[in-house]
């Protein structure tokens, strides 16, 4: 009977939604996608910040600030799970594998690595960026810690580096927006100080960015693979 | 263009319906993240342009797709992993304290 009552509550909602969204339809600004905003930073986003990957340019340069509240998100997650998470050590994959999974476990860390730091170095030039890269790198952690078992990954020390590295991220992240506010503008200002930006398109370009794809990168991947060393340890 | 509205809103529905009728914790996590990834599709929906390029400026293009959307999708998946890891932790903790992780056994959790 409950069900019904859900069903019936939530048909009524799709229906809102779908009359909300057919009203969209008949905006004309959507249909021919003509935000005087988005318009901005396709006309000026290059020349502004330096970057020809405009998602990063929003990302790092005009929500630099959105984007360290992101940061701080991850960073709160990671604290809120290591309180929350208890110090017993319990092995969970104790299975063994096949040769042929530790032979090509071993070979692909490598090249994760490699694209890992592309992504991350990249940023602004191609599809990626701190956030990606950062994922791939945690991905790494934690392919190895699923083969070859909790036992092969010394813990304790592992868990000191790696929230030694977020924190490090975090706070270039913000030391790197406060270099803006020394040279006399605003924080995480990129295209208005006197830094060189560099010609578009190249690698080194863009001003503070890579500097922030790089934190925001190895914060994240650290994070991430402290998220899941908490949660494999508690079982 | 219409058909992947009308995706997006019954993709949101079905993960209500899943949270809100089942019991299993498990399976509300699972529900929380189809709301979360219908809400990612309508983002990118939303920036879509007909015959549009990615807003990646290597050469002069005329139509380029809207570049907002993307960003704030960015920040929703973020937003949403962080949610996914606390609640799977929450998760793992109930199952630790009652062995069930049905909510209807969990007896302190009926209020």
């Amino acid at each position: 009977m409950r069900k019904i009552y859900i069903l019936i509550l939530i048909l009524g909602l799709g229906i809102l939604l779908f009359i909300n969204f057919s009203d969209l339809f008949e905006d004309s600004n959507l249909a021919n996608n003509k935000y005087q905003l988005s318009q901005h930073y396709i006309e000026n986003g290059v020349k502004d910040t330096g970057a020809i990957n405009l998602v990063t340019a929003i990302l790092f340069d005009y929500r630099g600030f959105d984007t360290l509240g992101e940061a701080t998100v991850i960073f709160i997650v990671v604290s809120a799970i290591s309180l929350l998470a208890t110090k017993e050590r319990v092995f969970v994959s104790d299975t063994n594998f096949s040769q042929i999974v530790y032979q090509n476990i071993s070979f692909i860390i490598p090249f994760l690595y490699i694209l890992a730091f592309y992504l991350i170095a990249y940023g602004h030039l191609s599809p990626g960026g701190g956030f990606a890269g950062g994922v791939v790198i945690a991905t790494t952690f934690i392919l190895l810690k699923i083969t070859f078992g909790i036992r092969y990954v010394k813990e304790e020390e592992a868990l000191g580096k790696k929230s030694l590295l977020e924190s490090l991220g975090a706070i270039s992240f913000v030391l790197t927006g406060l270099l803006g506010i020394l040279l006399g503008y605003n924080f995480l200002a990129n295209g208005q100080t006197s830094l060189y930006l560099g010609i578009a398109g190249q690698l080194v370009s863009a001003g503070i960015i890579p500097i922030l794809n790089l934190a925001t990168g190895i914060k994240v991947g650290s994070g991430l693979a402290i998220i899941f060393h908490r949660l494999v340890r508690e079982e | 263009m219409e058909s992947i509205y009308l995706v997006v809103i019954i993709l949101f529905c079905l993960g209500l319906y899943t949270t809100l009728t089942n019991t299993n914790l498990i399976k509300i996590i699972i529900g929380i993240n189809i709301m979360d990834s219908s809400l990612v599709l309508l983002l990118v929906v939303l920036g879509y342009k007909p015959e549009g390029t990615a807003p990646i400026i290597d050469q002069q293009y005329s139509i380029i797709v809207d570049p907002i959307p993307q960003a704030l999708a960015l920040t929703a998946i973020v937003i949403g992993a962080s949610i996914t890891a606390l609640m799977l932790l929450l998760t793992i903790k109930l199952h630790r304290n009652y062995n069930t992780l049905d909510i209807s056994e969990i007896r302190r959790l009926k209020g």
